[in-house]
């Protein structure tokens, strides 16, 4: 192997090296013994077409920024291209199956520690045979890299990958428009595939959106700025990356727990096991079971480690509560004030990921949260169009289709709508027969069911019944939090509080 | 909109693992736990004991016992099990020990073959587990990169890389179709780094090999091997040597290298392994055996 190329290939440490601020060096061993790691983390997905160049990115992101062990460097260095050039696409095409065949069949995950973060870089294919794995992985990205050829620019795989992150809600994409060499570095030419990502930007809701002209091979505007097109002025790959927050971080929001299971312990302990979707949980906080209409108030937040106060968004936990609500895996604790819906009915913008097309006498499962419910009727209302952008009206849905779909559960659960929560908005479409993932998307639209308000009411007047039967003190604390409770979910279903 | 200070990150990776062993124990007939006495292993035992806490753990342990692993590791494996209560099933490969395959006289592949990827078939089929949690991180190699968490298995225990089902956000479909098993595996996104990071922080207790102490090795084939009892021959140009060594991965003693180390303890193992530039797998000998040896030996049911 040729010393000279290594130096070529900018070792780690060098001026592009993947952290935010001014971090220190890869895996430094002051760094090692931090008891926690630090707390930054991000998952950035990377998508494009056949042939944009993306591995080529990757290894070139690997190679320059990241940790890369020393036996891996050196076996990509045993094999060089034809030219004598480094193959950085090498240090990432995984499979014996994906090598013969020259594509990427699915998602690899990557993991950059640079200084104090981590980036961990979700590489999905190009291939449209593929796109079902693209989305899985666009599912767990906080920032997308799309990837274009200078050559052939925006294509109809470009949209359908945008449509896919606006609809499972990946709000920062970078356009990178690679293999800017060949077509000489030309201004004009990237002026005019930015405008066409303008047009995806404004219809899917990106925020933050960048395109960036890049040269994998070179490393230019990927780790450095450029030296061959001067009239890009913006920031690097690298430096765009290094503006998402991390993914550690929690932003305040109404409280969500869907229950995955319950536990028990010593003497009368029942303990209700979850991950926190949205918001935060104290101590004494009062939460909703949105089935039964019933409340109870936090007694003890357990783990292992000792009891907490406070639990936020992210956490895996277990609630003892005051009282037992008699509620299983597939019930969603809420805040009462904002709490989730009980529907039956509801739309969804779904991506259709199953080979076969749909079919409306197939027996589905809808999956949210935790629960599992049987959908006694579907409908395809729309479909995206890939060249307008636009949804047009259809009733048929096949491989790789975004639709709108409408749903009619067999009995009710418990969801949001996807834009306001994530964690309890987001669904898959299960085959009954065969369990595979057939859809993936995200709630727009939840119908109440009819006579959920009386529902309500019967409901919550027998919790009032139970509390005054109870022998429970209408001055007492216990019966007015019960009371309140009450008031609460009569207000949500719409009844006039003071005349119940 | 407020924010809060943003948790760390072994606590989001530490959460997903949690929520990941819920997910297969709610959703699964009957789940087993692969341990394999190693870091990983000692990691993924802890956090499946938070996972169900106060209530114990809800599934057995296996171990594919190869009757090559070092001394050591057996004797943390049951005093491991003794000292948490836990239900653990040992499995040999009895046919594969009455032939008499040993790590020693045959190819590392066919030894492996037999008293791994066979005896865990076996293990799993005659207990009927429908899935089995193994410490597996993506980190590791080039087809473990591509691994789901919730990872399915035909009839045969094979793995079909080209039809993995979707796997979105955090919810993770474990239906399974008719003959159907999975793998789960809920380190997939820690890196060594994190394990080590986490065994710290958690002062969990591994194996001694894990640290650097004298042992009698020989050097073959440029690697250093720690001879743990008699049953390899050695040629006359072998000496057997004291070194200071520990060891990065733990196995099948012939056919687990050791690195020369002054790490005595966890604080110097885990500083020295974050600065090492090289991959931890240098220490299997396995690995070597054959171009994509892992990928293939995933192919044919190994974990």
């Amino acid at each position: 192997m040729s010393a000279v190329l290594v130096e070529e290939a900018d070792p780690p440490g060098g001026a592009g090296v993947l952290e935010p601020g001014d971090g220190g060096r890869p895996g430094a061993p002051s760094d090692a013994a931090s008891g926690d790691g630090s707390s930054d983390l991000i998952h950035v997905l990377t998508c494009g077409s056949v042939d944009d160049g993306k591995s080529t990115l990757i290894g070139r992101l690997l190679w320059d920024g990241a940790n890369l062990p020393e036996d891996a460097r050196a076996e990509i260095m045993q094999t060089l291209l034809p030219d004598g050039r480094v193959d950085f696409s090498r240090l990432v095409d995984g499979l014996a199956a994906e090598r013969e065949q020259g594509i990427t069949i699915d998602i690899a995950w990557r993991y950059i520690d640079s200084g104090p973060r981590r980036y961990v870089i979700i590489d999905s294919p190009g291939h449209e045979q593929y796109t079902r794995n693209m989305a899985t992985g666009a599912s767990h990205a906080d920032i997308a890299i799309m990837l274009v050829d200078a050559r052939h620019g925006v294509k109809s795989q470009t949209r359908r990958h945008a449509a896919i992150l606006g609809l499972l809600g990946v709000r920062r994409v970078i356009l990178a428009v690679n293999k800017m060499d060949l077509v000489g570095g030309n201004e004009a030419r990237f002026r005019e595939i930015e405008a066409d990502f303008r047009a995806l930007t404004a219809r899917f809701d990106f925020e933050d959106a960048a395109a960036i002209p890049v040269i994998a091979t070179t490393g230019d505007n990927v780790a450095r700025s450029s030296s061959a097109m001067t009239w890009y002025e913006g920031p690097t790959l690298i430096e765009q990356l290094n503006r998402t927050p991390s993914r550690g971080t929690v932003a305040a929001a109404a409280f969500r727990l869907p229950v995955q299971l319950t536990v028990r312990g010593a003497s009368d302990f029942r303990g209700i096991a979850g991950t926190i979707t949205s918001g935060s949980i104290a101590v004494g906080d009062v939460v909703l079971d949105n089935a039964s209409g019933r409340t109870a108030r936090v007694r003890r937040i357990a783990t292992m480690d000792g009891d907490l106060e406070v639990a936020h968004s992210g956490q895996a936990i277990v609630l003892q509560l005051d009282r037992d609500l008699d509620i299983s895996r597939g019930a969603v604790l809420s805040a009462p004030d904002a709490p989730a819906r009980q529907v039956r009915q509801l739309e969804a913008r779904l991506f259709w990921m199953a080979d076969a097309p749909f079919d409306p006498e197939r027996r589905l499962f809808l999956r949210g949260a935790t629960d599992l419910v049987p959908v006694s009727s579907t409908g395809i209302k729309a479909k995206l169009d890939l060249d307008t952008l636009g949804e047009v009206e259809t009733s048929a849905c096949a491989h790789n289709d975004v639709v709108l779909a409408s749903l009619t559960l067999g009995r009710p659960t418990t969801l949001d709508c996807f834009s306001d929560h994530k964690g309890t908005g987001a669904v898959v479409l299960v085959d009954a027969l065969t369990g595979a993932t057939l859809a993936g998307g995200s709630v727009v639209t939840l119908h109440e069911a009819e006579g959920d308000a009386s529902t309500g009411f019967i409901l919550t007047t027998a919790v009032l019944a139970e509390a005054v039967c109870a022998g429970l003190e209408p001055s007492s604390p216990e019966f007015r939090h019960r009371a309140n409770g009450v008031a609460e979910i009569l207000k949500l279903a719409g009844v006039d509080v003071r005349r119940a | 909109m407020s924010v809060t200070k943003p948790i760390s990150r072994l606590d989001v990776l530490e959460a997903e693992s949690i929520h990941i062993f819920r997910e297969a124990a709610a959703q699964f007939r009957k789940p087993v736990l692969l341990y394999s006495i190693g870091k990983d292993s000692t990691v993924l035992l802890h956090l499946a004991r938070k996972a169900f806490f106060p209530q114990r753990i809800p599934f057995p342990l296996l171990h594919i016992d190869t009757t090559w692993k070092f001394r050591d590791m057996i004797a943390f494996r049951d005093r491991t099990a003794r000292e948490l209560g836990l239900d653990l099933i040992v499995h040999v490969n009895e046919e594969g020990r009455a032939r008499g395959i040993n790590p020693i006289d045959y190819a590392p592949s066919l030894y492996t073959d037999v008293m791994k990827t066979e005896a865990l078939r076996q293990a799993l089929d005659r207990h009927a587990f429908d899935a089995a949690f193994g410490g597996a991180r993506r980190d590791e190699e080039a087809s473990r990169a591509k691994e789901r968490i919730f990872s399915f298995r035909t009839a045969g225990h094979r793995w079909d890389p080209r039809h993995q089902r979707p796997e979105m956000w955090s919810l993770l479909n474990g239906r399974l179709g008719t003959g159907e098993s999975v793998r789960v595996f809920p380190l997939s996104n820690w890196t060594e780094g994190d394990v080590w990071r986490y065994v710290l922080r958690e002062k969990l207790d591994v194996v001694p090999l894990y640290l650097a102490a004298v042992r009698p090795t020989i050097e073959r084939n440029g690697k250093l091997l720690v001879l743990d009892d008699n049953r390899m021959s050695l040629p006359d140009s072998e000496k057997i040597i004291p070194r200071r060594v520990r060891f990065r991965t733990l196995g099948c003693w012939p056919l687990t290298a050791a690195i020369e180390s002054e790490a005595s303890d966890l604080l110097s193992v885990v500083t020295e392994t974050l600065a090492s530039r090289t991959s931890e797998r240098q220490g299997r000998l396995i690995d070597h055996d054959q171009a994509g040896a892992m990928e293939k030996k995933k192919l044919e049911g190994y974990f």
